[in-house]
């Protein structure tokens, strides 16, 4: 493949195609994250999670990614739940957590090499792509602990959906080679990012949030 | 959905952080509000009352060696750096003969468990940024009996916002059964408007419970889960005035330009400060039916010279809600005393863009036939009208009514010649009876068009005076006398 001037410049001094390829999938996913917080009023667990989530499935491939994911969340739960009941410092309960969370995703290779259950490439995933998720469980408790069950799903919903629009814009071949061939667009992001940082407007949330009372004085005036 | 006007008027977090929070709430003063000890050491330097601090404890060291038996029936826990009331756990009293505590829904917690809960304040479990914290254990607020009526179990509150040292809008929230006695509006709680004018209530929300976004609301009219479901709007919250005076006081003690102060109402002491918010949430403008933006930018610049002065603004601006809710109610709509309306030009009646002009009338409940001073009849496309009948020679009195109603019924047909001139009216004036001419303009009054029939007059006080035939669904409000 041919590169421009600059990304061949980057590319003989030292810097491989797969870092360049990262580095530039985190600006968009960051941008990703921002326009979703602050035009269409998406909260996440923070700009982390959906970054390492997106980069995380284009490693494991989404069907996987979002297997462990499930795996992950459905654990917790279950074992916060659980542990929540017993007395004992906050701290300790996360660390039980993560061992049960271990050894629920022990079993589940076992099941899926054992069963095959339509995941047969599930021992080729990514270490560091599991350990990866595997970390929502603490993002995801972290907001359990002080919001409700409803609440922190939803947040978890729209973390994995902006992830996924992230995965799905990383892993796209064209997307990647637009984005390495024109190194401009990073710049062009600060950009983007200044004007969504500057904009005052009504989130597309607020719009909903609000919408009771346009309605109610829409009636009146009728 | 997107074009309505009404949009603009709504305060969304975007803005809401851009244009108030970062400008109007230096770091400083954020510190104050984000600290609950520091709040009320501010706060005690100008007099305004908290809730009492019972204990503090800043470590486990400390925790090991606190006074179990010196703790009252009733207390709060809370962290002092928590947010959106994460932490708080409120004891109703005490298992008798036992080191526990019962909590509003019932739970009994021994020290064991709360020894636990404190812990996790202490970790920072609860706080802002999860940095270690600092429990702060402190008295129950008692609640005045009249909030009390509308609340399930715990202590609600009143949130005022204030900006530019005008009190902008303002609610109370109420706990319910689903906010396990909390008056937390995410927790269930439910939220009622207040109009700032009187300090009655408006309307009033609850949070969603099925909706799939959290911060959606529904509409409800009475509490939901008490013995006997209460009717929230039309309630007179107590102390008013002294809840607008303490909001502008904590404004102006912590610094913060843009803030919300939460205000309990004790039984025993009044108006106590539960806390400050240097971001205070936006629900407030569904429980109000109207946005905070407007009130904002209305108020911004305004030089405010005092307490009272910024009082006053609020309330001549921005009271009326409750007349809102009462055309709700009663299906009558209020006016005040001199109010605003609009007269069409006579001239333009059948064009397409009918021309007004607004005049402040007086709603004169003293005379039945509405009234125009001459000036502005003439305005309006009546100046031929005035003229005829000025040219008519009619005597300029007469001393009695049948004396003038006999002069109008000898000369009916001259009298009216003019097409405008729907009839003639007999005015009694100090110094006998004057016949006049009635005529037909249509006038827009808070909203509503209609064609009024009005007496020709000579020049009044107020350029438009509306009598009792007109004023028949309209309710006067005689304390506001400018809007």
């Amino acid at each position: 493949m041919e590169y421009s001037f600059f990304t061949q410049l980057l590319l003989d001094n030292g810097i491989s195609r797969q870092i360049l390829e990262l580095l530039v999938a985190i600006t968009l996913l960051a941008t990703l994250v921002s326009i979703a917080r602050y035009i269409f009023g998406s909260k996440t667990y923070g700009i982390y999670a959906p970054i390492i989530l997106a980069i995380s499935y284009s490693y494991s491939g989404l069907r996987y990614g979002l297997v462990v994911t499930a795996t992950v969340i459905i654990t917790t739960l279950i074992s916060y739940s659980i542990i929540k009941k017993i007395r004992m410092h906050y701290i300790t309960r996360i660390a039980i957590n993560y061992c049960l969370l271990s050894i629920t995703l022990v079993l589940l290779f076992l099941v899926v090499d054992r069963y095959g259950l339509g995941l047969e490439n599930m021992s080729n995933i990514a270490p560091l792509a599991v350990i990866s998720i595997a970390a929502l469980s603490d993002f995801f408790i972290k907001q359990y602990v002080r919001k409700s069950l409803q609440t922190t799903a939803l947040i978890l919903g729209s973390t994995i959906l902006i992830a996924v629009i992230g995965w799905y814009l990383i892993t796209r071949q064209n997307v990647s080679d637009f984005m390495i061939n024109n190194l401009w667009i990073i710049p062009s992001l600060i950009f983007v990012n200044l004007l969504v940082g500057q904009f005052k407007g009504l989130r597309i949330k607020d719009f909903l949030r609000f919408n009771s009372i346009i309605s109610e004085k829409e009636n009146v005036s009728k | 959905m997107f074009l309505s006007s009404e949009y603009k008027k709504i305060l969304g977090l975007n803005r809401r952080n851009q244009e108030y929070v970062r400008p109007y709430n230096p770091p400083s003063a954020k510190s104050i509000a984000d600290n609950k000890i520091l709040t009320k050491k501010v706060l005690a330097r100008e007099g305004i009352k908290t809730p009492e601090v019972y204990k503090v404890i800043r470590n486990k060291k400390q925790l090991a060696f606190l006074d179990w038996d010196s703790l009252p029936k009733s207390f709060v826990i809370k962290p002092n750096k928590g947010t959106g009331g994460n932490g708080i756990i409120v004891f109703f009293g005490k298992k008798k003969k036992e080191t526990a505590w019962i909590r509003p829904s019932g739970e009994v917690m021994s020290k064991r468990d709360i020894i636990l809960h404190i812990e996790n304040i202490l970790e920072g479990r609860f706080s802002m940024g999860s940095k270690t914290d600092i429990a702060i254990i402190e008295e129950r607020v008692k609640t005045d009996p009249i909030l009390k009526e509308y609340s399930y179990r715990g202590v609600p509150d009143i949130r005022v916002i204030c900006f530019n040292n005008v009190p902008i809008m303002a609610m109370t929230r109420l706990p319910t059964k689903r906010s396990n006695g909390t008056a937390n509006l995410h927790s269930g709680a439910i939220c009622t408007g207040i109009d700032i004018g009187t300090g009655i209530t408006t309307y009033s929300m609850q949070m969603n419970p099925r909706a799939l976004f959290s911060d959606t609301y529904e509409n409800i009219d009475a509490t939901t889960d008490l013995k006997v479901n209460k009717k929230l709007s039309g309630i007179q919250i107590p102390y008013w005035d002294e809840i607008l005076r303490i909001a502008l006081v904590c404004q102006k003690a912590s610094n913060l330009g843009y803030i919300g102060v939460d205000i309990a109402l004790d039984k025993d002491n009044g108006p106590v400060v539960f806390e400050l918010n240097a971001r205070p949430g936006l629900g407030i403008q569904v429980a109000n039916r109207t946005g905070l933006r407007w009130r904002l930018e209305k108020v911004k610049g305004l030089e405010i010279k005092s307490i009272k002065h910024g009082i006053r603004v609020a309330k001549n601006l921005f009271g009326g809600e409750v007349e809102e809710s009462i055309e709700a109610v009663s299906g009558r709509k209020v006016v005040n005393i001199n109010e605003k309306v609009y007269l069409y030009h006579n001239d333009s009646k059948d064009s397409t863009k009918p021309k007004r002009e607004p005049f402040t009338a007086f709603m004169d409940t003293g005379v039945l036939t509405s009234r125009i001073s001459k000036n502005v009849a003439n305005r309006l496309g009546f100046l031929s009208t005035v003229k005829f009948f000025n040219s008519l020679e009619i005597p300029a009195k007469f001393n009695s009514l049948k004396e003038a109603q006999d002069y109008i019924d000898e000369n009916i047909k001259k009298l009216t010649e003019d097409e405008k001139i729907l009839r003639i009216a007999k005015t009694v004036e100090e110094d006998g009876v004057i016949i006049r001419p009635v005529v037909v303009i249509t006038t827009k009054i808070s909203g509503d068009k209609k064609d009024i029939e009005m007496i020709i007059t000579d020049d009044m006080t107020y350029p438009v005076a509306l009598g009792r035939t007109d004023l028949k669904g309209y309710l006067i409000d005689t304390s506001k006398t400018f809007k």
